[in-house]
């Protein structure tokens, strides 16, 4: 069990790494070039492993509908907004502004698809996100 | 470069990493979907090279309006090209602490304060050539605030009620 806390705590810190370095590289070029290195850089170290344990282009994938392939789009926008920001608000804003984001979007999503499970909690999450959010736009 | 109280944030700003965290959520549900059809490991993969090739498409577009300054910025050093290494590495890491008995609700929340912890010494120290960062009291309250919001909501929320 120590070895999937230590991945999954080890993941977050390389979420953080990986906007650090964007966010030094988006400085000396521009954001978008930053994220077009993020992604050709990711697409190759995955194609040497994916050619090495194998597995890379499984059989169903023919079958996956076409929007399942806007993700890396998505991502491009996604990791030029952080190289972006981080330069601008930090690290720490950065990555507490994105995760509340998420969280809400998240809860949004789960209700447009009509998952209703576990609401009471949801919705006071979202409430302390945005609570959070509004502290840091008071004037002090 | 040090800010010892850091200024109020953009609202502007605030908006935009905001609304990127909306642009993650979908990110996460294409991918996820691809990666049903698949496995983790091929959606990465793939959202790596459409990615690749929408940033060239994107910078091919945007090209009349790139940035023209006066004076030439700095080198980037080597190691700020292999931002992408560490993401290729971090899809490795959460598809195995999502397959383990920590589930995506466990995998989430440790990511979650990984990244946070990392962040905060990223700032104290200004790591990887970015600036220096000091939070004041008012920033570790808004921490706090959103912080047991996402908990609440990965632990005893989303799909998990």
């Amino acid at each position: 069990m120590t070895l999937p806390i230590l991945f999954a705590c080890l993941a977050g810190v390389l979420v953080g790494v990986s906007r650090q370095v964007n966010g030094r590289l988006s400085l000396s070029t521009s954001p978008l070039i930053a994220s077009f290195w993020n992604h050709l850089v990711g697409f190759g170290a995955l194609s040497i492993l994916g050619l090495s344990i194998g597995g890379l282009i499984p059989t169903g994938a023919a079958d996956a509908p076409w929007h399942a392939y806007l993700g890396g789009s998505i991502g491009v926008v996604f990791v030029a907004a952080g190289s972006w920001l981080i330069a601008r608000i930090g690290a720490v804003n950065t990555a507490l502004l994105v995760i509340g984001g998420q969280m809400v979007s998240g809860v949004a999503l789960d209700l447009l698809q009509g998952v209703s499970a576990g609401l009471l909690a949801s919705v006071l999450g979202v409430a302390l996100i945005l609570a959070g959010m509004a502290l840091t736009q008071r004037r002090r | 470069m040090t800010t010892p109280s850091a200024p109020r944030l953009n609202p502007l700003h605030l908006l935009a990493a905001f609304g990127t965290g909306g642009l993650l959520t979908l990110m996460v549900h294409f991918n996820g979907e691809l990666a049903r059809y698949g496995n983790a490991l091929f959606s990465s993969w793939a959202a790596h090279g459409t990615g690749t090739v929408a940033a060239l498409l994107l910078l091919a577009v945007l090209y009349p309006w790139r940035a023209r300054k006066v004076g030439a910025k700095p080198n980037a050093p080597l190691w700020a090209y292999l931002g992408g290494i560490s993401g290729a590495i971090t899809v490795m890491l959460t598809s195995f602490a999502v397959n383990s008995p920590l589930a995506l609700s466990g995998t989430l929340a440790l990511g979650l304060a990984g990244q946070v912890i990392f962040s905060i010494v990223a700032d104290r120290w200004g790591l990887f050539g970015l600036p220096m960062r000091r939070p004041d009291r008012r920033d570790l309250a808004a921490m706090v605030l959103i912080l047991a919001g996402s908990a609440l909501i990965i632990l005893f929320g989303r799909g998990n009620g």
